[in-house]
C-alpha cells in the first residue's frame, strides 16, 4: 500500500519542479497567442536566473524579484522591437536572444563583474555573499488552515511565494485571455492581424505588450529555478528548459489552464523518473521516461495538424508571421 | 482566392527574404557581440600581468641570499630567467566560471604559472569537442604554444591527430588513454588524470561510520567506468565501516542524472534518495555542491540528519552542518611537471593517474597522529574531516590515507572488504586477492592482488551492496 506521505512528497515536488515550466509557458502562450513565436524563452530564463543570483545576494528577495521583472520586461521589449518593429525573422531573433541570454548571464555572474555590480547596488554587502555561488532560497509559506488538509495542503498550500504566484497567474491569465475584450484582442491579433487592425485594434501595441509579458514570465521562471528550486548558480543552468516550455505550450494548445496540467506532467516526469530508477523499473532506460513528455508533444503536434482540430483548439493562425500594415 | 494565397505562401517574397537575411545578420551581430565581449574580457583577464609571480621570485631570492651560500643564490637567480619563455595553451570544454571541471583546470593553470615564471599561458574555453582540432591549431599558430593541454575526454583523438601533425610541439591530454607511452599515439603526447577512487573509498569509510539508517545514496552523472569505479569504491568503504560497526551490510542506491551538471536535476535525485530510500549519507558526481546543499537543508530545516561531501573543491561553505569530508583536486603540480619537461627539453611521453601521495613533498606514510589527511597536498587530497566522525574512524581514515601514499593499501582488494572477496551483484567473485576480472564484458581473469589500469578503466559492474541496477550503455 502506498503511503499518503509518499504521494504528498512526490506531488509537492512535482508542483515545485513544474512551476519552472508553468511560469515560462504562461508567458510564451501570451506571445504566441498574439502571433509571436518567442524562441528566446531560454535566454530570458537564464538572464532571470542570473539576476536573481546576483541581486538576491546584494539586495534580498523582494528587490531581486523586482529587478528580475524589469530585466524580463527589457528583454521582451528587445524581442518586440526586433520582430514587431523591424519585422525580423522570429526564429532567428529568438535563437539569437537565447545565445545573447547565455552570454549576458555568464558576463553578469563573472566573479569580478558580479562583485562590482553587487557593491554598486549595496556597498554594505558582506564579502561572503560576493564569493558564494548560492543565495538564500525562498522559504515555503504555509497558508493557514488550508495547509492542514491532507495531500492538498502539503502539495498546494505549503509552497513558496512564486509557486502561488504561478498558479494564480495561470487562472488570471486564462480569464483575461478567454473572458475579456483584451484577451479577444490578443487572440484576434494572433489569428488575423489585418482584420484586427481594421477593427481598430493596435496590432503593434498588443504584440509589444505580449512580448513584455513573455519576457517577464520567462525571467521569473529562471529566477524561480534559482531561488525557488535549487539555489546554486552554474552557467547555462536552465539546461534547455526554455525549449521544453515551448513544447509544453503546444501540448497545452495555447491555454493557460491546460498549461498547468502540462507543467505538472513535465515536472512529474522529472520527479517520477528518479523514483522509478530507485524502484528498479526504469534502471535500464530512464531516458525512456524522460522522453515521454516529448512523445506527448509530438503526438499533440500531429493531432494539431488536422485542420478541424486546429480550428477547434484555436491555434494562432498568424503565429510567427510579421505584420505589415498595407 | 484561397488557392492564390496558398501559392503566395509557398513562394518566398523579396520582403520575407530580406526579413530573414536581416534577421540572420542582426542575430549574428548580437551573438558575435556578446561572445566577442566575453572573450575579450577573459582574454584581458588571462593576459593580465601575474603580479604575484614577480613577488614570489624576489622574495625567494632574497630569502636565499640570507640563508644559503651567496654564490649558489647568484647562480640560481641568474639562470632562472635564462629559461626561454614557455608558451602553454589550454583548451577547456566548459566555461571557466568559478565552479566545476573547467574551473579546476584553470586554477591548476594559474597555480603552475605562478610557480614557473617563464611560462606564459593562454586558454580557450567552452570548446565543443568537434572543434578541438581547430582550437589546438589556433593555439599553435596564433599563440605559438609549445605545450598544449587539452582537458576533456572528447579531445583525445583530435589531440593525437595534432600531435602527429606538429611533432615539434608537446601535447598533454587529460582523462583519456592515448599517449606515446601507451603506444597508441605519437611520442609527443602524454595522458594524465587525477584519480579519485581512493578518496571515494575514504569518503565511504566516513559514511559508514556515521550512517544511522544503514543506507547510503549516490547521485551519479553518466554510467561510464570512471563514475562506476567511484561508486564502487565509495560503497566498499561504507560497507567496511558499517559492517564493522553493526555486523550488517550497507545498502546503497544510485540515481543517474545523465548530465554532468544540472543543479535542478541533482536536487530532485538527492531528494528521492532521501525520501524514497531513507539514505542519510549522499555522495555524488555532479559539478555543483547541490547534493551537499540538499543535505544541509534536510539537516537544518527538515529535521532529518543527512550528510554529504565536497567534490573537486572544498565546499564546506555550502553545507557547514552536513559536510563530512570529500575529494579535492589541484591540477597545478601535474601541469608544472609538464612545463618543466618541455622547458628543459627533457620530455618523455607518460601515462599517469595521480593518486594520493603523488606530487607531495614527503612521499612516505606518516603515523596516524601526524597524518596529513584533510590538508591540501599534492594533486588529490581529502577535504577537512568533520569532527562528528567518531575518533576511531577518523584514525582509520587517516591510517588508510597514509597507507595509500605508498600504495600499500588498495580499496579494490579483499583487505578493503573486511577480508572478503569482492563480489558483483550477481555474486560472481571479481577480486579474490590472487586474481581479478578485468571487466564483465571481456570476462578475462588476470593474476594479481590488485586491479590494473585496464580493470579500473573498464569497470562495468557494481559491488554486491548496491541495490540499484547499472544502466547498460
Amino acid at each position: 500500500m502506498v503511503e499518503l506521505s509518499w504521494i504528498e512528497g512526490v506531488l509537492a515536488l512535482t508542483v515545485q519542479f513544474g512551476t519552472v515550466y508553468l511560469l515560462a509557458s504562461l508567458g510564451e502562450i501570451y506571445a504566441e497567442r498574439s502571433g509571436i513565436l518567442n524562441l528566446g524563452m531560454e535566454g530570458m530564463m537564464i538572464v532571470g536566473a542570473a539576476i536573481a543570483f546576483v541581486f538576491t545576494n546584494a539586495l534580498g528577495h523582494l528587490l531581486s524579484l523586482v529587478s528580475v521583472v524589469l530585466i524580463g520586461a527589457l528583454m521582451g521589449l528587445l524581442l518586440a522591437f526586433l520582430v514587431v518593429t523591424l519585422r525580423l525573422n522570429q526564429v532567428v531573433v529568438g535563437l539569437a536572444l537565447t545565445l545573447f541570454g547565455y552570454g549576458l548571464s555568464g558576463l553578469l555572474t563573472q566573479p569580478a563583474i558580479r562583485a562590482r555590480i553587487m557593491r554598486a547596488l549595496n556597498p554594505e554587502v558582506p564579502e561572503v555573499r560576493i564569493v558564494t555561488q548560492q543565495a538564500e532560497a525562498l522559504r515555503a509559506v504555509k497558508v493557514p488552515v488550508l495547509s492542514d488538509i491532507p495531500v492538498v495542503g502539503p502539495v498546494l498550500f505549503s509552497q513558496n511565494a512564486l509557486v502561488y504566484f504561478a498558479l494564480i497567474a495561470a487562472v488570471v491569465m486564462w480569464f483575461v485571455l478567454f473572458r475579456t475584450s483584451i484577451g479577444l484582442a490578443i487572440r484576434s491579433v494572433g489569428e488575423n492581424p489585418s482584420m484586427a487592425d481594421s477593427l481598430g485594434i493596435n496590432v503593434f501595441r498588443i504584440r509589444y505588450v505580449t512580448s513584455v509579458i513573455a519576457g517577464v514570465m520567462g525571467a521569473l521562471a529562471g529566477a524561480y529555478l534559482f531561488i525557488g528550486y535549487q539555489p546554486f548558480w552554474v552557467e547555462m543552468m536552465t539546461n534547455g528548459r526554455g525549449f521544453i516550455a515551448l513544447a509544453l505550450v503546444i501540448l497545452a494548445s495555447w491555454s493557460p489552464i491546460r498549461a498547468v496540467f502540462g507543467s505538472l506532467l513535465f515536472g512529474g516526469v522529472e520527479v517520477i523518473q528518479f523514483r522509478l530508477q530507485l524502484f528498479g523499473f526504469a534502471a535500464q532506460t530512464p531516458q525512456f521516461v524522460l522522453m515521454l513528455p516529448y512523445v506527448v508533444a509530438i503526438v499533440t503536434l500531429t493531432v494539431l495538424s488536422v485542420e478541424s482540430v486546429r480550428k477547434r483548439l484555436g491555434v494562432p493562425e498568424a503565429l510567427g508571421k510579421p505584420y505589415y500594415r498595407e | 482566392m484561397t488557392e492564390k494565397s496558398g501559392t503566395d505562401r509557398r513562394r518566398i517574397t523579396r520582403r520575407e527574404f530580406l526579413g530573414v537575411s536581416t534577421g540572420a545578420a542582426v542575430g549574428g551581430i548580437v551573438a558575435a557581440g556578446v561572445i566577442g565581449g566575453i572573450a575579450g574580457y577573459l582574454a584581458g583577464q588571462s593576459a593580465a600581468p601575474p603580479r604575484a609571480v614577480t613577488t614570489t621570485v624576489t622574495q625567494a631570492a632574497a630569502e636565499r641570499t640570507v640563508t644559503v651560500q651567496r654564490t649558489a643564490t647568484v647562480e640560481r637567480t641568474v639562470t632562472a630567467p635564462q629559461v626561454t619563455e614557455l608558451k602553454v595553451g589550454y583548451i577547456y570544454v566548459g566555461p571557466v566560471g568559478d565552479y566545476g571541471w573547467s574551473h579546476a583546470h584553470d586554477q591548476g593553470r594559474k597555480w603552475a604559472d605562478q610557480r614557473f615564471p617563464a611560462a606564459k599561458s593562454a586558454y580557450i574555453e567552452s570548446v565543443p569537442e568537434p572543434q578541438a582540432a581547430s582550437a589546438i591549431e589556433s593555439l599553435i599558430t596564433k599563440e605559438n604554444a609549445k605545450l598544449i593541454i587539452t582537458t576533456s575526454f572528447g579531445y583525445m583523438d583530435p589531440t593525437a591527430e595534432m600531435a602527429a601533425k606538429y611533432p615539434d610541439r608537446y601535447f598533454v591530454h587529460i582523462s583519456g588513454y592515448r599517449s606515446g607511452a601507451a603506444g597508441n599515439a605519437p611520442n609527443n603526447m602524454s595522458s594524465a588524470f587525477a584519480e579519485f577512487y581512493q578518496l571515494y573509498y575514504l569518503n565511504g569509510l566516513a559514511a559508514g561510520a556515521v550512517t544511522q539508517t544503514g543506507v547510503v545514496g549516490y547521485v551519479a552523472a553518466h554510467p561510464i567506468p570512471e563514475v562506476v569505479r567511484h561508486i564502487n569504491a565509495f560503497v566498499l568503504g561504507a560497507n567496511y565501516a558499517y559492517k564493522k560497526r553493526t555486523g550488517k551490510n550497507i545498502k546503497a542506491y544510485v540515481v543517474w542524472l545523465f548530465s554532468w551538471f544540472d543543479p535542478a536535476k541533482a536536487r530532485t535525485g538527492a531528494i528521492s534518495l532521501i525520501e524514497e530510500k531513507n539514505a542519510d549519507v549522499l555522495a555524488y558526481t555532479e559539478d555543483s555542491p547541490t547534493v551537499l546543499q540538499v543535505a544541509e537543508e534536510y539537516t537544518t530545516q527538515k529535521g532529518k540528519r543527512v550528510w554529504s561531501f565536497s567534490h573537486y573543491s572544498d565546499m564546506r561553505q555550502y553545507g557547514p552542518n552536513a559536510h563530512l569530508t570529500g575529494q579535492v583536486v589541484n591540477w597545478g603540480p601535474l601541469y608544472l611537471e609538464f612545463y618543466r619537461m618541455v622547458a628543459t627539453n627533457t620530455w618523455q611521453s607518460v601515462d599517469i593517474w595521480t593518486r594520493i601521495g603523488d606530487y607531495v613533498p614527503y612521499r612516505w606514510r606518516r603515523p596516524v597522529d601526524k597524518s596529513t589527511a584533510g590538508q591540501p597536498e599534492g594533486t588529490v587530497y581529502l577535504a577537512p574531516l568533520n569532527p562528528a566522525i567518531p575518533s576511531e574512524w577518523q584514525a582509520e581514515i587517516k591510517r588508510r590515507y597514509e597507507q595509500m601514499k605508498e600504495l600499500i593499501f588498495e580499496p579494490f582488494s579483499p583487505e578493503g572488504n573486511l577480508g572478503e572477496p569482492i563480489r558483483d551483484q550477481s555474486g560472481e567473485v571479481m577480486v579474490d586477492g590472487k586474481t581479478y576480472v578485468v571487466s564483465k564484458r571481456s570476462g578475462e581473469r588476470r593474476e594479481g592482488g590488485r586491479l590494473d589500469r585496464d580493470a579500473l578503466w573498464e569497470m562495468d559492474w557494481f559491488v554486491e551492496y548496491i541495490l540499484s541496477e547499472l544502466p547498460r550503455g
